[in-house]
């Protein structure tokens, strides 16, 4: 699918979506966020045929098997299975990578093939590309279960950074990562639910965000909770992101949890 | 000989030093986030590091004087006054940027999307306007630390979301028996 084309559809689902929000902040009682989520999708689905998700889907495929300026495609890049395997290796990340010495979750793997393999500089690389190459390769791991256990010595100290992060108050509003998402997991923030890793927070990212009408990927999501919380986000592909994810996904891992239809549908 | 005491050396300058390797790795990683995210979140305050430090449960030793700090950050209205306008307080109260306290509270009947993670304010008014439970109100918007060490509640009135005046207003939209929150 072109992506003129997705644009369009995008935009025809925008409108959709605006129309459907409006309607449903307007309710006397607070509707359920995610019966409202499967609502709007299957709104999409009748109307259009198509879920926006899968349309990110479809320009990361394109992008996935656009040559670089070294002549490859992202075939030649390891994502943690070996060249060319992106079944379920979604579900394995983050993890190390014995050639770039670091741990790295798909996003930044993404970003780092970009460069070493197919030879693009750093500031030719789109965010949005990232993003919808991140969701091609994620999408392969619908449904599976996380399998993130630290062993590698870089793992674990990720693990251990990514859970200092999670406990860490600062900011003008005291808040931490923990503060909500332990002490207070199974609450709502306003309408929104929240979630501890062991109930499985982030199992659903990728995912489109109908009331934003955007895409968000593990870190994108990771910086909307900061922005919200008052503490600058941090930039793309840090070890920030990359250390709490390592320790989210392991908590969940431990508690047995699976990732969503990916890329999800939610609010 | 010389290598022991090499090796006693550099033991005694990692304990002295203010920086442990795991806290000197922690902040590089925070570093890679950028200049912006490192600047706050390596501009803790006691108070925030000690949360930090302790997962939020302080030792029982260190409680009283926690307590008593937060309770010295707590500044009050030039007036005197810690009950002011309720109308101005709805809006403290509502504003995102200021109190934002739906997302956690229940207030006036009417709002639906309210969060659950601290308990209802609605009718919070009940328990009428003698002086111990303004100046409790009051403190307690101000400064949730000096009555429970790290809770969720943040410092509104200590980091400056709002002014003391602005408090005394957010006291009056939840004590004063006209406010929206205690209609009936």
């Amino acid at each position: 699918m072109g992506r003129k084309r997705r644009w369009i559809l995008l935009g025809v689902v925008a409108l959709g979506t605006w129309a459907g929000f409006g309607a449903y902040t307007q309710q006397q009682k607070p509707l359920d966020p995610f019966e409202e989520a499967m609502r709007q999708r299957q709104m999409y689905l009748e109307t259009f045929g198509v879920l926006p998700g899968e349309l990110f889907v479809e320009e990361g495929k394109e992008l996935f098997f656009r040559k670089g300026p070294s002549g490859k495609t992202l075939e030649e890049c390891d994502f943690g299975k070996g060249k060319g395997v992106l079944e379920g290796v979604y579900a394995i990340l983050p993890k190390y990578f014995p050639d770039t010495k670091r741990v790295e979750d798909l996003e930044t793997r993404v970003y780092t093939c970009m460069q070493t393999v197919q030879g693009f500089k750093p500031s030719e690389i789109k965010r949005d590309e990232v993003k919808a190459i991140t969701t091609y390769i994620a999408s392969f791991s619908s449904k599976a279960r996380i399998q993130v256990v630290p062993k590698h010595p870089a793992e674990l100290a990720m693990y251990n950074l990514g859970r200092e992060l999670w406990y860490t108050r600062a900011g003008a509003r005291d808040m931490s990562c923990a503060v909500c998402h332990d002490q207070y997991a199974g609450q709502r923030v306003r309408l929104s639910p929240v979630r501890s890793p062991k109930q499985g927070l982030g199992n659903e990212w990728p995912a489109y965000r109908f009331e934003e009408d955007k895409l968000y990927t593990m870190q994108d999501r990771i910086d909307f909770c900061y922005e919200s919380i008052a503490i600058p986000k941090p930039e793309f592909y840090s070890e920030v992101h990359i250390a709490l994810t390592v320790y989210m996904l392991a908590e969940a891992t431990k508690a047995g949890r699976s990732f969503e239809e990916l890329p999800f549908f939610t609010r | 000989m010389r290598r022991k005491a090499v090796l006693l050396g550099l033991l005694l300058g990692i304990g002295l030093s203010q920086m442990g390797p795991f806290r000197a790795r922690f902040e590089a990683a925070l570093h890679s986030g950028g200049h912006e995210f490192a600047q706050v979140m390596l501009a803790q305050d006691k108070g925030q590091a000690l949360c930090s430090q302790y997962r939020d449960k302080l030792p029982p030793d260190l409680i009283p004087g926690f307590l008593a700090e937060q309770k010295a950050l707590i500044k009050y209205p030039a007036n005197g006054k810690l009950m002011g306008d309720w109308r101005n307080g709805e809006k403290v109260f509502t504003d995102p940027k200021r109190g934002n306290c739906y997302a956690c509270h229940a207030g006036v009947p009417e709002e639906v999307a309210y969060g659950t993670m601290g308990p209802s304010l609605t009718a919070y008014g009940q328990r009428g306007t003698a002086e111990p439970v303004v100046r409790y109100t009051y403190e307690k918007i101000y400064n949730a630390w000096a009555f429970v060490p790290c809770s969720l509640m943040y410092r509104g009135g200590v980091h400056g979301l709002f002014t003391p005046e602005e408090t005394a207003d957010l006291v009056a939209f939840l004590l004063d028996p006209e406010s929206p929150i205690n209609r009936r």
